[in-house]
């Protein structure tokens, strides 16, 4: 069924203008009402068709970031691990579907519902939904996206040695109850401490702004990922008897870059999407700038952000190491996107530039410090998203322009906004509780879950296994297969498998 | 460009009343321009979105290749990868010349299109160059499908004829019968010629795609025979693994990444209102269709990831992998015309399926190195089954339009006619599919252009056909092989 078409007899309507029947000019009238009726029904019908287009799409690029994180891990481990690796990352999206569709949606959407976490039952398995306006399956479909990124992160902190059964646990339960529950906080309009919160509650006046998810994704995961790597402890091998760090290097720099490019690819639509909305004029003086112009400063927000991490990393690693280090550099490019995720909306391109520099340290220094305690994390996963997501909801309460915080989140025009913006110090309290709460709640609730684990012997795998690596254990053979069965001779491309003729020294025990 | 809207009231008003002729024009031909600029941003919106659509599908492209390439002996990975790229080039142009005009060329008897050879008389009221490309896409996935059942031991010139018979012929024809609103079993054909007054429903192509790929894949497969090796004497079977489980994880995220358009995009518009104004319309359709795709491919993930373990003692990626592709390539068919919570219920079962084929497969001494046939061939049916069973009567009306006392899921209380309409679609597809590359790879066989000699077998086709193998990891110079060597780093 296409949109009806309005029809107009202009005979028809001058008989009615022209009289001076009362009759004649009330028709007239009802006509030219209900014509206009009509123009206002299908602009909604065409709001709702561009808008859905607009979230989808999104909703899809953010689902690449699997794909992203699914090969930056692989590369990242050694080979002996990769399939291990790669299911967990394959699990976490499918299981996550099935959990975040049950109770997950409803935990953070369902409306109405109290500050701390949705119960609307009608959100539970989607019963009744879409019940109103203003959300439909797209933004189901996008949320989910958001939810299996943030159980993702997690699973590069512990990867390598950990026990697939403890990845299934940990994994339903962030992506259930745990990262909902904080996205309930902060992007629900019922949230204690959402910037959107709609009973004029708002925390400090201001609520914390964390758009894309600085905090409510990248530290959650990052933090969560913390707690599992120190409670099972570093992988054999990563810190000699003396202390001293040794790399275990990944097997795959190619595999690394492609993941790092699709994340950057994905991550249009993880920023820019976070609008849900595209379809939105902004000042009737301007017609040209609406949320379309938003969005797309967002998308280059995101991007300045990264590159200039980027390049930071670059030259900070060739006076630190040495050499220019593209593993290094894939890092420090997601730092600067993790970091410029939480203000990407409201800050100026400039400003952008500023996050992405200062991530780039922040994430350096995390490295370091990781190294002294002798953390041990394959992807360094704790250190960037957590450390520079943090960075980010501090950046945000720093740089936060006024224009842009009130175009972003309604309200009557006098947000507070960034303390180096002139907008007073309520809006960095605000991200500063957003810090503190989620550190506490991750670590409350993920915590108490991986020690559980580690109590029953169901968190690190053995000694033997994590030698002789998970693929071949459990998962019943080696990532790659060069050489073939068949093959007696030996053929002129190297072995990248730890078979017995391999020259590859095997790592040492400590103690 | 659309004349700007302006309305001044000064000079309205002074119209109305001795000269109300002339405000009434004024007025009715400012309407007439608003309606023109709706009926552009509409034509816009939904180009925007089928082309999206298309690059998505396209994406499916990389994705396959990916998989396939992940899934054979690495002395192989050169020929597979230059048929995905073949398929998608000849592909493209039989397509243009004669599939699309087979496909979707108005006016037909019920059987094949004869219209808009090489896109002639283009673009017509209903398609715009949009859902050709969109509708090429499609093509070159079946033949994409097909590919990964002979892979391995098939001659190249025999890839080339297949596939561009497949894309060119048969698969058209088969998208007529029941997606051409003139196909005989084409659930949009007018209410009183419909096939059991409904026609057979299969939205995105779990028979019309999946399984044209599968059958004719299983006759390539059937009439090669096996790869070498893969069976002993003894009848046990060796598996064959594949060189990178890398790959085939890549490559099915890819598939997935592209199935969201490859299942929402099939309804082809998405500024629909159901009833105008309201929030609800195509585009929540849509929505629930890509909800339905991503719950049904989880489960089947899951199932399997259990399934395995329970069968096989380990966790098995590449197992999983398979299933999930097997729930999306059962969902397509229902995936717009379902509830959420029985696109979980056909995952499981097509989790099921696909391992009961397999187990088939093995008990016949059947080799397809990439389980085509019995994912897309088997999940594919089974997909077509689901819609007979569980689809639901306000979506049946919604998407392929109301008509009263329109079967629907019998399940859901819709009675047995949309089962027997899938039924047939089954039947005629096996038919129709086995009888056409049946004959064309058996002919292919006799004219030894089908099946390379043993020794190539052995030495693997990149070495004897390619010119060299795909992987390079060390330097010609480098003697000691020390870039492929995993050393520990000292600080």
């Amino acid at each position: 069924m296409d949109i009806a078409a309005t029809t107009c007899s202009a005979k028809d309507l001058a008989v009615l203008l022209s009289s001076s029947n009362s009759t004649s000019s009330l028709a007239a009238a009802t006509f030219l009402c209900s014509q206009f009726s009509n123009i206002s029904s299908k602009l909604s019908d065409t709001t709702y068709a561009v808008d859905n287009t607009y979230l989808l799409f999104s909703a899809y690029l953010v689902f690449a970031m699997q794909l992203g994180f699914a090969m930056l891990c692989a590369g990242s481990v050694r080979a002996k691990n990769t399939m291990n690796i790669m299911l967990t990352n394959v699990l976490d999206a499918a299981a996550g579907a099935i959990s975040y569709y049950l109770f997950g949606f409803a935990f953070a959407f369902g409306t109405p519902s109290n500050g701390f976490i949705g119960r609307h039952h009608s959100f539970f398995a989607l019963s009744s939904y879409p019940e109103r306006p203003g959300a439909d399956f797209s933004f189901f479909l996008y949320q989910w996206a958001f939810a299996i990124a943030a159980a993702g992160i997690t699973s590069g902190s512990i990867a390598e040695r950990t026990q697939f059964v403890a990845y299934l646990i940990y994994s339903s339960f962030l992506t259930g109850f745990v990262y909902p529950t904080v996205s309930h906080w902060f992007w629900s309009t019922d949230g204690w401490a959402s910037a959107s919160r709609s009973d004029n509650n708002l925390l400090f006046g201001s609520g914390a702004i964390d758009f894309a998810g600085s905090g409510v994704v990248h530290m959650v995961g990052g933090i969560a990922g913390l707690w599992g790597a120190l409670i099972e402890g570093p992988r054999i091998g990563r810190f000699d008897r003396l202390g001293r760090s040794v790399a275990l290097r990944g097997h795959s720099a190619s595999l690394v870059v492609l993941g790092t490019f699709l994340l950057w690819f994905g991550w249009y639509g993880f920023n820019p999407g976070s609008f849900l909305t595209i379809l939105k004029g902004y000042e009737k003086s301007r017609p040209y700038y609406g949320q379309w112009s938003a969005v797309g400063r967002t998308a280059v927000t995101t991007t300045l952000a990264g590159c200039t991490s980027a390049l930071t990393t670059l030259f900070s690693k060739r006076l630190l190491a040495g050499h220019w280090n593209v593993i290094d550099v894939c890092n420090g490019l997601l730092g600067g996107f993790a970091a410029i995720t939480s203000g990407c909306a409201v800050v100026e391109p400039w400003a952008a530039i500023v996050c992405g520099f200062v991530a780039s340290w922040v994430l350096i220094g995390f490295n370091l410090v990781a190294k002294k305690l002798k953390y041990d994390d394959p992807l360094e996963a704790a250190q960037l998203h957590g450390g520079c997501g943090a960075w980010g909801v501090i950046f945000t309460g720093l740089f936060a322009t006024k224009r842009y915080v009130n175009e972003v989140y309604s309200g009557d025009g006098d947000r507070p906004y960034g303390l180096l913006m002139g907008g007073g110090g309520k809006l960095l309290a605000a991200q500063f509780v957003q810090i503190v709460v989620i550190i506490g709640w991750v670590s409350v609730t993920m915590g108490p879950l991986f020690y559980g684990l580690h109590k029953m012997n169901l968190l690190r795998i053995s000694t033997e296994d994590e030698m002789a690596g998970m693929d071949m254990t459990r998962h019943g053979g080696f990532a790659y297969a060069y050489n073939d069965e068949d093959d007696v001779s030996v053929k002129p491309w190297g072995k990248v498998g730890p078979t017995s003729q391999s020259s590859t020294p095997t790592p040492t025990l400590t103690a | 460009m659309s004349a700007a809207l302006t309305c001044s009231a000064a000079d309205l008003s002074s119209l109305l009343g001795p000269n109300a002729t002339a405000a009434a024009e004024y007025i009715c031909g400012q309407l007439g321009t608003v309606n023109n600029r709706f009926t552009d941003a509409a034509f816009a919106i939904d180009n925007t979105y089928l082309l999206f659509s298309a690059y998505l599908v396209f994406s499916m492209q990389l994705g396959f290749a990916m998989l396939c390439a992940g899934s054979v002996r690495a002395k192989n990975t050169m020929n597979i990868m230059l048929t995905n790229v073949l398929d998608a080039a000849a592909g493209g142009l039989f397509y243009y010349l004669f599939g699309y005009a087979f496909a979707f060329g108005g006016s037909s008897q019920g059987f094949i299109g004869r219209h808009n050879f090489a896109l002639k008389d283009f673009p017509t009221l209903t398609s715009d160059y949009s859902f050709f490309l969109y509708q090429w896409a499609f093509a070159i996935a079946a033949a994409g499908i097909t590919s990964g059942s002979i892979a391995e031991r098939t001659q190249f010139v025999a890839y080339l004829i297949y596939s561009s018979f497949l894309t060119g012929f048969v698969y058209p024809v088969v998208s007529h019968w029941f997606w051409s609103p003139d196909g005989w079993a084409s659930p949009f054909r007018s209410p009183e010629n419909r096939l059991f007054g409904t026609g057979a429903i299969d939205f995105a192509g779990s028979g019309v795609v999946h399984m044209v790929g599968g059958i004719a894949g299983l006759m390539g497969a059937l009439i090669e025979g096996p790869r070498r090796g893969r069976f002993e004497k003894s009848g046990r079977a060796i598996a064959l693994r594949g060189h990178s489980a890398s790959l085939v994880v890549l490559g099915t995220f890819l598939l997935w990444f592209g199935w969201y358009g490859f299942n929402p995009g099939s309804f082809a518009k998405i500024l629909v209102p159901y009833e105008s104004g309201s929030s609800y319309g195509q585009w929540s359709g849509i929505g629930r269709t890509a909800v339905t795709t991503t719950l049904a491919g989880s489960t089947a993930a899951l199932t399997t990831l259990f399934g395995k373990r329970l069968l096989s003692g380990h966790w098995n990626v590449t197992d999983v992998c398979n299933g999930l592709l097997g729930g999306f390539a059962a969902i397509t068919g229902g995936c717009s015309v379902v509830e959420p919570w029985a696109a979980i219920v056909c995952g499981f079962v097509a989790a099921l399926v696909l391992i009961a084929c397999n187990k088939l497969a093995e008990i016949v001494q059947y080799d397809d190195p990439l389980e085509a046939a019995q994912l897309h061939g088997g999940c594919g049916a089974w997909g077509l089954i689901f819609v007979g069973l569980f689809a639901k009567e306000k979506y049946v009306n919604e998407v392929y339009g109301a008509a009263p006392g329109r079967p629907y899921g019998l399940f859901m209380g819709g009675g047995g006619k949309l089962l027997g309409a899938q039924f047939v679609q089954i039947l005629v597809i096996a038919g129709w599919v086995s009888a056409t590359m049946g004959t064309l790879f058996f002919i292919l066989k006799k004219l030894d252009l089908l099946r390379i000699s043993e020794k190539d077998e052995m030495a693997g086709m990149d070495m004897t056909r390619h010119g060299g193998f795909a992987y390079m990891y060390y330097d010609n110079d480098d003697e000691s092989h020390k870039a492929t060597q995993l050393q520990r780093v000292e600080p």
